[in-house]
């Protein structure tokens, strides 16, 4: 007899309405994000939506390649490797340059560039990363996974804080 | 006879979890640590809601009882793996048994001239304490290398490596690869050159019965939560003869015998190393747990957990782009499987077995050297424990071929 009981697509579509009507309703993302969140939305279920941060990841606009990781740009207490640089443009506005090595991750890492390129960087600071729960991303939150996304977008945080202070 | 498995399942109440994701609880990651029976649970919930006390040294009622219960356990822990109470002193887990010989042991024996062997496949735990070691008395320490394509140690360089050691430290069962070590062959050879041997058997013990007096080894050390007990406890078995060459290492609670302000006596034997208040309420537990393992034949127990690894090893390794590390097909292997996929990072791999319910472990694992010489920077590692099924490592690779096909890069 098995011992394992797989949960129909019933089920599944059960799991996912349950998450919907869970959604909290403020939404205070840049708007660029709104998109972005409402395509995760749409997804049937986790794993779509994991699929769907594969294909960002390829998709970053602002890639810190490979060769110029460094310890000085790393991000501690990950165990896959992610590396993020943070700048100004000639007009003052927040650029992130990012990689890393795990996908979920890197996916990530786009998305944070597509909304926070380009915005003051005192905005910036003040961001909070919830917009991955709202994508259905939920356990890339949980600090005491080791992937990593946690780390970098509190990284990206403070440097964003540190150029905002004109540093 | 062979494994009643849903039986066993029936006293291990967390088999029945679902994740939030409400995907039914798939346990792979028994090489980090086992679940516990529920009559471990009730031994120390019962312990804490009917007779908790300091143990020793008090005559009221509940400390008598704690102290029975204590020593109790030492003796059906003791017995289990084939010594006297005396010979088994409680540490906090296979590391903190590693670290007691270190301490204990080679402070006060070994000095510059002296040699430690060790090998690739060993854990951290195995490693560090002998680096540290080297750093305050210079001893020299060789490293046994791994042959990469039969994932076994090279006894050839193991048989130069030895010569003229004073001590040999060798897992018995790797971590990682799940190999099982020549033991007998080992000692046999560092015997021979007047060299004491440590195993850590953090893995071994789970697999198979260890009969420590019947075996010529020095010092074993053992985590009571890879085999069914609860963490922080576990034990270093030594032989007699090497006790007597051990000098005190943490000091207070239970070690003393006197204390006055010209200086300090100790308790002899294992009474010296077990300082502070005791772990009473785990050490019952893993009272508890080597009891409930008694009803099983341990080679049975190693069977059904190498005949799961083996299947899933084959199958797993027939998906495009899975590369296995070890060779779970030897009938001596543990239930470790590692693998990697070619273009599926780890940690990414490790979240999407996750939401199909697969709890399944990733990362160095502890053995950085192990994966230097390996050539990856981690791997996966899905790890079978008795209470596992067929039927589960099926879901498993069914899963494991559903995210390979739609995550792989094509």
């Amino acid at each position: 007899m098995s011992l394992i009981v797989f949960l129909t697509s019933d089920e599944h579509f059960q799991d996912e309405w349950s998450r919907r009507q869970n959604m909290p309703e403020v939404r205070d993302w840049p708007e660029k994000l709104l998109p972005i969140i409402e395509e995760f939305s749409a997804c049937f279920d986790s794993m779509e939506r994991y699929e769907l941060l594969f294909q960002y990841a390829k998709r970053n606009p602002s890639p810190l390649h490979p060769e110029e990781w460094n310890e000085q740009n790393q991000v501690l207490g990950c165990q896959s490797r992610a590396h993020v640089s943070c700048s100004l443009d000639d007009e003052g506005n927040f650029i992130l340059r990012g990689g890393a090595d795990a996908q979920i991750v890197q996916g990530l890492m786009t998305i944070t560039a597509i909304a926070l390129n380009g915005m003051d960087p005192s905005h910036v600071s003040a961001m909070t990363p919830d917009f991955a729960e709202e994508m259905g991303i939920k356990s890339s939150l949980s600090p005491s996974r080791a992937n990593g996304f946690l780390n970098m977008f509190n990284r990206v945080k403070d440097e964003a804080s540190l150029l905002s202070e004109g540093e | 006879m062979p494994l009643d498995v849903e039986s066993i399942r029936s006293d291990f109440p967390i088999l029945g979890r679902k994740l939030p994701n409400g995907k039914q609880l798939v346990y792979f990651d028994n090489a980090a640590t086992s679940q516990k029976p529920q009559c471990v649970i009730d031994a120390m919930s019962k312990y804490y809601s009917e007779y908790n006390s300091n143990a020793h040294r008090a005559n009221h009622t509940l400390a008598d009882e704690a102290t029975t219960a204590l020593e109790g356990a030492r003796m059906s822990i003791s017995t289990f793996f084939g010594t006297s109470p005396d010979q088994m002193v409680y540490t906090s887990g296979a590391t903190e048994a590693i670290n007691l010989v270190s301490y204990a042991w080679a402070r006060e024996n070994l000095s510059a001239d002296d040699v430690i062997v060790l090998t690739e496949m060993e854990h951290h735990a195995d490693i560090v304490p002998w680096q540290q070691l080297s750093k305050e008395k210079g001893v020299e320490v060789r490293y046994v290398p791994i042959d990469t394509d039969s994932f076994t140690l090279d006894m050839d360089a193991f048989e130069v490596a030895v010569k003229g050691a004073s001590l040999v430290c060798v897992v018995h069962t790797s971590n990682v690869l799940g190999i099982r070590n020549p033991i007998e062959r080992i000692v046999e050879l560092s015997h021979s050159q007047g060299a004491r041997v440590l195993l850590d058997c953090a893995q071994g013990a789970p697999h198979e019965r260890i009969r420590f007096d019947d075996s010529e080894v020095d010092f074993v050390a053992i985590s009571a939560h890879k085999m069914g007990g609860p963490t922080g406890i576990g034990c270093l078995l030594v032989k007699k003869d090497a006790m007597e060459q051990m000098g005190p290492f943490m000091t207070g609670g239970s070690m003393i015998k006197t204390v006055s302000t010209d200086g300090s006596t100790f308790q002899v034997g294992h009474a010296m190393f077990e300082t502070g208040t005791p772990r009473i309420a785990e050490a019952i537990g893993w009272g508890a747990a080597v009891e409930w393992l008694e009803q099983f034949d341990m080679k049975e127990v190693h069977s059904h957990i190498n005949r799961i690894a083996s299947w899933t090893a084959g199958r797993i390794s027939e998906i495009e782009g899975i590369t296995v590390y070890g060779d779970p097909s030897r009938n001596d292997s543990s239930g470790a499987v590692s693998f990697l996929h070619d273009s599926i990072q780890s940690q990414d791999l490790a979240l999407l077995l996750d939401e199909g319910g697969f709890a399944v472990r990733t990362g160095h694992h502890c053995a950085q050297p192990l994966m230097n010489a390996l050539g990856v920077p981690s791997t996966n590692r899905a790890s079978f424990w008795l209470y596992n099924t067929m039927e589960e490592a099926e879901a498993f690779v069914d899963h494991l071929s559903y995210v390979a096909d739609r995550f792989s890069d094509k």
